[in-house]
């Protein structure tokens, strides 16, 4: 089919999207290797009801969850 | 228009639907036998008149371009006027050679002489049917260009690091990498400035896309080499190349793609339950171009930036013969 041609791009390109957030918001690096994924956040606001904590730098790194899922920040 | 072709060869000129015919060399001989396969084809009539016109036109515009692409455009004006008649019975030619079957139903028969455009200073006395009459482009007429430039959109281009890598290193130790062996064998790179993607194989070679131009994407190619030799691999930069150019831009009119498909049908396919677009596979120079009922158009396929300029400077006036006037 004639399309074939634009499927081929996609690999290429596959999805600007951490870019935009590379540039519009705070993310820093991103990194996935080994099914682990490990994200670097600038300036993040964490938000609870009562609570609002602002941090310069956040590190997450998540695992696909089955049963678990780590998820830690430093 | 007449549906035989019994009339002598110096009153099917006048026959023509063009109206004034400037002497064309009638070449067709009454006596040349019907059905041999060096007859030409019966073109397709439909009821519109102008589609017919346009046809030739457009016949004639591909002939010219075939035989005189060197030619001053003035001398291209006389040539059309010559070759009007031979657009039609020419088009039918090229129809037959290039389509093979073209499986339509019985059409009228074009009364129209057959002459090859002659060149200045020559009179082709006889027909050439078994001339390769492929169809190229249209050409344009002597008008001015459209004053509209495609926008380079993505380039594609690739390069040769000329050492083997390791992909899992690569992805852990550089940042904005993915590499996921399961799905695809590469890691996924992304840098902010020029905002591309890189595709890193272990072989070495690289699939740079996402570059709006080619100093671009030579650029963020180098900054990919730069990157994977500060982890500590023989990086050179060998044998980059240009693999394909996206251009798009909008013509600021309505189009109507199913009268563009059926005049061009040999260029065009259009399938709207498909494909909202009419993709057309420009010849020369090699382009497709996704052409919408807006009016915008995407031109891929370019390996030169010129060639994308090319090939919009051609379909711009056919576009503006199928503009949408409601």
């Amino acid at each position: 089919m004639a399309y074939q041609l634009y499927r081929n791009t996609t690999l290429g390109n596959s999805l600007q999207e951490s870019l935009d957030e590379l540039i519009q918001g705070s993310l820093n690096t991103y990194r996935f290797c080994d099914n682990v994924w490990t994200f670097v956040l600038n300036d993040v606001e964490f938000r609870e009801v009562t609570e609002l904590i602002k941090v310069d730098k956040v590190k997450i790194v998540a695992c696909d969850g089955k049963n678990t899922g780590s998820n830690t920040t430093e | 228009m007449d549906q035989n072709n019994s009339l002598p060869p110096y009153a099917q000129g006048l026959a023509s639907p063009q109206g004034a015919m400037t002497p064309g060399i009638p070449i067709f001989s009454p006596m040349m036998p019907y059905g041999t396969g060096l007859t030409p084809q019966p073109i397709q009539n439909t009821n519109s008149l102008s589609i017919l016109e346009e046809q030739q036109r457009q016949q004639q515009q591909q002939q010219q371009q075939q035989q005189q692409q060197q030619q001053q455009q003035q001398q291209q004006q006389q040539q059309q006027q010559q070759a009007v008649a031979a657009a039609a019975v020419q088009q039918s030619t090229s129809q037959q050679t290039t389509q093979g079957t073209s499986g339509q139903a019985p059409q009228l028969f074009h009364s129209q002489t057959l002459t090859t455009a002659p060149l200045p200073g020559t009179t082709p006395l006889y027909p050439s049917p078994m001339t390769p009459m492929t169809p190229i482009t249209p050409a344009t007429p002597a008008s001015e260009s459209s004053g509209i430039v495609p926008q380079l959109q993505n380039i594609v281009s690739t390069v040769n690091l000329g050492c083997k890598l390791d992909l899992k290193t690569i992805a852990l130790r550089a940042r904005n990498a993915e590499y996921n062996p399961k799905r695809f064998a590469a890691v996924i790179m992304r840098i902010r400035e020029p905002r591309t993607t890189a595709l890193i194989f272990s072989s070495g070679k690289m699939v740079c896309t996402g570059a709006k131009s080619e100093e671009q994407s030579r650029l963020a190619a180098r900054k990919y080499a730069r990157v994977v030799q500060k982890l500590g691999f023989p990086a050179k930069f060998l044998d980059f190349k240009i693999q394909n150019m996206v251009g798009s831009c909008d013509v600021k009119f309505p189009i109507r793609l199913e009268g563009l498909v059926l005049t061009h049908q040999q260029f065009s396919s259009y399938e709207p339950e498909l494909f909202p677009g009419l993709i057309y596979r420009m010849i020369k120079p090699r382009i497709v171009l996704l052409i919408f009922v807006s009016g915008k158009v995407v031109l891929t396929g370019a390996k030169v930036r010129a060639e994308i300029y090319e090939a919009f400077e051609n379909i711009y006036p056919i576009l503006k013969g199928f503009r949408k006037t409601t």
